[in-house]
């Protein structure tokens, strides 16, 4: 460590290689955090965690007994076990608030651009938007199912929309500008149940639903412009530059426009779509060309998708299904990279929230009572934390102290971080609990 | 050691040391088992290795869990399988036994089986077997195929009404799927009371090891059972309960053992 520091005063090693290094250390060596703990007050399982995207200070954590609780993940509330161990008790707490959710709520997200506002949905059907410093309710949005998902962009300069995926086969986009609905996206043939904003185009929305089809939408355009199919695949990380043309003419199928339609190519598009109208003939009805996609049948993962998660270099897309697979998908041509995570089963009735390191490659995915981390580009396991008694629903990676956040159905919120060295002295005298040193006949652990 | 003819173990013993002597990993099962740096080479010993089942002839076939236990590299035996499907050497079965089962079967022998069970089909009309095997098995190396796309592979052979696709699934080479009424899986035929032993014998070998005190035996104890409810040898269930996670080997003094994971 001394000699790395050393070598990038002297210049031998770059900076952003050296922090790569020690984030990448630190983040394969996970533990149970013995430095930090969360009180959690939830009275029903935890679905949803969020770290804010401005400081990375606040975790905004949403549980099915429709209660919210904001915790400073930075500053520790007290102090226990002789100064070792941080309790952060939550700053925000809501459950009998007039206006909250009646029923559990399934997401809570920080809208991008500060804290002072959050986007709660819940089963109740509705989605709520509240200011954080006043605890009111501003706008209140009514959807037709239970809400799954939300999502709002973190790059979007001109539009303040609310992704919302619920058990109705369509995808609402709420307005927070105007408090009303902007357009809905269909294509679906079953419930969505994981929405994703993509990371390098604002307008880009991706979408998995419970019939296992991804589709991504622009959604300053009818219909989806691609449908991820996982027999569309490519042997590596980006798709070799020769066969390009020949593996789509080999794989593609009588139907739908191009894989990857950008925004200027909006003629090339309608010229396609007329072609492909005058080929199929009387027999099927002419369509509107955004909706073409709407007859493609293709499947992301034999059972529903679960959970969706883009790299920060909008590059790659990872993706849980029902069917106990996570895959990597190339966006830019989209194709299934083939690489093989070893899972052996995934809860398959409620939605999960991945995360990605991204310096690191690491991907985090909650299998059932664990959650087990791979290294993204090879699909090999490199840890499995174990902590939860029960099934684990959602994590959450902070890139700035590499530490980790996971909930789950057993109430708790755990925090996985890289171990602190506790100084021998002060471990050893001390009684953990009130800090005095202990008599000679008494356990750390008796009443 | 002694090495007294009379107890097969110990001469069984004296033979593994010798063979140990280049195996190519150090994580073999057994002296059969193995692991392939290779995915072909896995996929060919396996086939070799395909249990002789009296009642029924069916060609070899592997599934996909037994090739995740067989090589290191997950992602390789994808990659290297998409390869050799994409090649047509290889074609790819979902089978309806479970999540996420495949079936992997050699072209020569997947062919070799549709003439067997289109024989015995007694039809008037076999021109759209020959359709089916021209145009479609040649031209789509995917799992699965949609009505509309299947119509017109099958007209390029001849004028296809709907009997004809009846047929096809009564042969026993396409089963609608369940979620989507316009696609088809491709199947293997005759192969049914094979599945029905695969998913009875994974039960079985499951509930025998669940039954002991800690579920865990010795390998080269549980190599010697025989399945009752299951035509398939007990090394094909072994490597395929691997592959899927069910089971997982630990390497102690005394050789491998075989435990249930517990999650």
């Amino acid at each position: 460590m001394w000699k790395k520091i050393g070598d990038r005063e002297s210049g031998k090693l770059r900076p952003n290689s050296f922090i790569t290094r020690i984030r990448s250390n630190r983040a394969s060596s996970l533990h149970l955090s013995n430095h930090k703990e969360l009180v959690s007050s939830h009275r029903g399982s935890v679905n949803s965690l969020q770290v804010d995207l401005t400081e990375g200070r606040y975790l905004l954590s949403g549980a099915a007994d429709a209660s919210l609780a904001i915790y400073d993940i930075q500053r520790a509330t007290d102090y226990e076990a002789g100064g070792l161990i941080a309790k952060h008790k939550p700053i925000l707490v809501d459950k009998q608030h007039q206006n909250a959710h009646k029923y559990a709520i399934s997401t809570a997200i920080w809208y991008p651009i500060d804290t002072g506002l959050f986007v709660t949905g819940s089963y109740d059907h509705h989605i709520k938007v509240w200011d954080t410093n006043t605890t009111q309710v501003v706008m209140d949005f009514k959807m037709p199912g239970k809400v799954y998902r939300t999502a709002m962009s973190s790059l979007a300069t001109s539009h303040m929309l609310i992704a919302a995926a619920t058990e109705d086969v369509q995808v609402r986009l709420c307005d927070m500008a105007s408090g009303a609905f902007a357009h809905t996206l269909s294509g679906h043939r079953d419930g969505v149940m994981a929405v994703e904003w993509s990371t390098s185009s604002e307008w880009i929305l991706m979408t998995g639903g419970c019939d296992g089809a991804i589709r991504f939408w622009d959604i300053r355009r009818a219909g989806c412009f691609s449908v991820l199919d996982q027999s569309h695949s490519q042997l590596g990380r980006r798709p070799p530059l020769a066969d390009k043309s020949t593996t789509k003419v080999s794989t593609s199928k009588a139907r739908a426009p191009p894989r990857k339609v950008g925004s200027g190519s909006s003629s090339k598009h309608s010229g396609n779509s007329k072609i492909i109208k005058q080929t199929k003939g009387s027999a099927k009805q002419r369509l509107h060309p955004g909706l073409l996609t709407s007859q493609d049948r293709a499947t992301a993962h034999y059972g529903a998708v679960l959970g969706l998660k883009a790299t920060e270099d909008g590059m790659y897309l990872l993706s849980a299904g029902s069917d106990s697979r996570l895959r990597l998908w190339d966006i830019q041509s989209g194709c299934n990279t083939l690489v093989h995570y070893e899972i052996v089963r995934l809860q398959s009735s409620k939605a999960i929230q991945l995360d990605v390191s991204q310096d690191s490659g690491v991907v985090f995915l909650p299998c059932m009572t664990s959650i087990k981390a791979f290294d993204m580009w090879s699909g090999k396991s490199k840890m499995t934390l174990q902590g939860h008694y029960e099934n684990v629903n959602c994590c959450c990676y902070s890139s700035h102290d590499q530490e980790l956040y996971t909930g789950g159905n057993d109430r708790q919120i755990l925090i996985w971080s890289p171990l602190k060295q506790i100084p021998a002295d002060v471990q050893d005298e001390c009684d953990r609990s009130t800090g005095q040193p202990l008599a000679a006949d008494e356990d750390n652990w008796s009443d | 050691m002694e090495t007294s003819n009379n107890n097969p173990s110990t001469s069984r013993k004296r033979s593994r040391s010798e063979d140990n002597s280049a195996p190519e990993s150090n994580q073999s099962h057994s002296l059969d088992n193995l692991i392939f740096s290779d995915t072909m080479v896995a996929l060919q010993m396996m086939r070799a290795q395909f249990p002789r089942i009296d009642k029924v002839s069916v060609e070899p076939f592997i599934l996909q869990s037994q090739l995740y236990s067989s090589v290191k590299d997950r992602t390789q035996v994808d990659r290297e399988l998409e390869s050799l499907r994409r090649e047509k050497v290889l074609r790819v079965f979902k089978l309806n036994t479970g999540q996420d089962d495949h079936a992997l079967m050699f072209m020569e022998d997947y062919l070799k089986q549709m003439k067997r069970a289109v024989k015995s089909m007694e039809t008037k009309k076999q021109g759209v077997f020959e359709w089916f095997e021209v145009h479609v098995i040649h031209s789509k190396p995917e799992p699965c195929i949609g009505h509309q796309e299947l119509l017109s592979l099958l007209s390029l052979g001849g004028k296809v009404k709907d009997e004809d696709i009846s047929l096809l699934i009564n042969a026993g080479l396409l089963t609608r799927q369940l979620i989507d009424s316009e696609m088809y899986w491709f199947a293997i035929p005759n192969i049914g009371s094979v599945l029905k032993g695969l998913t009875q014998g994974r039960k079985e070998l499951l509930s025998l090891l669940n039954r002991k005190k800690y579920k865990e035996m010795m390998l080269a104890i549980l190599e010697k059972k025989r399945l009752r409810l299951s035509p398939l040898d007990i090394r094909f269930h072994l490597r395929d309960l691997l592959g899927s996670g069910h089971l997982k080997t630990i390497q102690t003094p005394s050789g491998l053992v075989i435990r249930v994971v517990k999650n």
